[in-house]
């Protein structure tokens, strides 16, 4: 388990332990190393400067 | 008077020639739905009541000349996740919404009404899609989608009833969901053609949302030809959905005879299971009939964690009030109880990362797609998972999936249809992947597969 992986999984165990037993746990805590595999890929990746999110955000104006 | 295994256009023909009535039709549909349909685990309500008004209403329409158009008097299934009035509960596939029911209808199933389609059954599906990470297939409160060619095969999903329901005759035609392969896997599961449109060519407005810049509702039918009827009659700009495009959007029926040039990506292939490489080889051969086949490579990006990222954190964020209130404790598989509470890890940079990917990786594929008519590629890398056993899947990453990882992130249409068999008789598929807003030119290379095979006419007994 990398350092990253082991910090948010104690985040995660800080909140939701009490609604979970041991087995649900170590489930937990390998989905939660997949997940840091893919962000570390994902932070491997280049990405232009300029490339922006593309969320399709409008400002809201009510008639009139 | 039965509507077995027949095209829209087939039972149109014969609705229109006075051979057929659509409340028969219609009748006959719910009965086999109320048997084989629940056999198959593929039913959530058969919706009599508001069948037999619609079915009553085409039959008088049609007799006094007015002709709503290739849907008018057609029966057709619903994903349980499309919002139904009526006391029509819509459950979401979630043992904690099984009685839950909504006021209005989704705007899909508003607009197949309009077009005179007759809804006689909302269809089963994964719990919430399969939005909180599933790994088996008993995952729905109506039990585990049983493929219609194997009683131990699972139909694939998360729109299970959609692909069984279709693959087993018990209608025309039904509607579905893809946010990453619940269009696609169900229909190859399930020996049907399924048509994932465009991201915001048809509206989701009173559409479960599971990933907000993912979600598409598209048609499984018998035929490519189908879809393009269905899709014609569903698209369009919605008010009610922001990213529901204006882009206006005509089926055009394709010919046959069409020369289409396409595009394999290196490595997809053979990324599959034996038994269906084997099948996607030999379909490949056969489909240099209509076309030219370029094997391409494409930049090294990673796609799968790109597309899971945004669709963990979009989910964990859409199923934040189940998540946090305890919700998921009801539904059915015990993996959907526990991992949601991962997705806590993904950091808001993240996740913002993989959508600044996103529109690299939308504007790469485009460019190599403005040279081919379609990118063709397994449409499900695997062949009929078993009951019982835990199936693999790039969602969770057990299994690679770049067409669908690019496909569903890019928001592009794709088309799966049947192209063969496994060696234990479970059907296989192959999808036509296209740019963006081009559905008529997948439809038109499925359309030109499809008269040349006979794959999708060939039915589980």
């Amino acid at each position: 388990m990398t350092e990253e992986a082991d910090i948010l999984f104690a985040l995660i165990r800080a909140r939701y332990a009490a609604r979970l037993d041991a087995g649900q746990l170590e489930e937990l805590r390998k989905a939660v190393e997949g997940i840091v595999r893919d962000v570390a890929t994902l932070r491997a990746a280049t990405i232009p400067e300029d490339a922006e999110p593309g969320q399709p955000f409008t400002p809201f104006r009510a008639v009139p | 008077m039965s509507g077995e295994f027949r095209t829209i256009r087939e039972l149109g023909a014969d609705i229109r020639a006075g051979r057929l009535s659509p409340l028969l039709l219609a009748e006959a549909c719910m009965k086999r739905l109320e048997t084989v349909g629940r056999a198959l685990n593929a039913v959530v309500t058969v919706t009599r009541e508001r069948a037999l008004e619609q079915a009553r209403r085409a039959e008088r329409e049609l007799a006094a000349g007015h002709d709503r158009g290739p849907l008018h008097g057609i029966p057709y299934g619903a994903k349980d996740l499309l919002a139904t009035s009526g006391g029509i509960p819509t459950t979401w596939g979630a043992a904690p919404f099984r009685d839950r029911c909504f006021d209005e209808d989704a705007t899909v199933i508003q607009r197949l009404e309009d077009a005179g389609a007759v809804l006689v059954a909302k269809l089963a599906m994964v719990e919430f899609a399969g939005g909180m990470g599933y790994r088996q297939p008993n995952a729905s409160f109506t039990g585990p989608g049983i493929s219609p060619w194997a009683a131990d095969a699972w139909s694939g999903g998360s729109s299970s009833g959609s692909g069984s329901a279709v693959g087993a005759g018990l209608v025309p035609f039904a509607i579905g969901s893809e946010t990453w392969g619940s269009i696609l896997g169900p229909a190859t599961y399930c020996g049907a053609t399924g048509l994932r449109p465009t991201y915001g060519r048809v509206s989701r407005h009173g559409a479960m949302a599971l990933c907000w810049t993912l979600d598409k509702l598209g048609p499984l039918a018998l035929t490519a030809d189908d879809c393009g009827l269905v899709l014609e009659a569903i698209a369009g700009a919605d008010p009610r959905d922001a990213t529901a495009a204006a882009r206006a959007y005509r089926y055009e029926r394709p010919s046959a005879d069409a020369r289409f040039r396409f595009a394999v990506v290196r490595g997809t292939v053979d990324a599959s299971e034996p038994a269906v490489r084997d099948g996607l080889r030999a379909a490949l051969e056969r489909l240099r009939e209509v076309g030219t086949i370029e094997e391409i490579t494409l930049p090294d990006r990673p796609y799968e964690a790109m597309a899971r990222i945004i669709l963990w954190a979009e989910g964990a964020s859409a199923f934040d009030r189940l998540i946090e209130g305890g919700v998921i404790d009801g539904l059915t598989a015990p993996e959907d109880r526990v991992t949601p509470y991962a997705r806590d890890a993904i950091l808001a940079k993240d996740y913002l990362r993989a959508l600044r990917l996103r529109g690299v990786v939308a504007r790469e594929i485009d460019s190599v797609l403005s040279q081919f008519d379609a990118i063709v590629g397994p449409s499900r890398g695997t062949a009929g998972p078993r009951l019982g056993a835990e199936f693999r899947s790039a969602i969770r990453g057990s299994f690679p999936d770049v067409l669908g990882a690019i496909g569903n992130a890019a928001g592009l249409p794709a088309i799966g249809v049947p192209c063969g068999f496994a060696p234990d008789g479970l059907p296989i598929g192959m999808q036509f992947l296209g740019r963006a807003w081009d559905e008529n030119t997948v439809l038109a290379a499925a359309y030109a597969w499809q008269a040349r095979t006979d794959f999708h006419r060939q039915w589980p007994v």
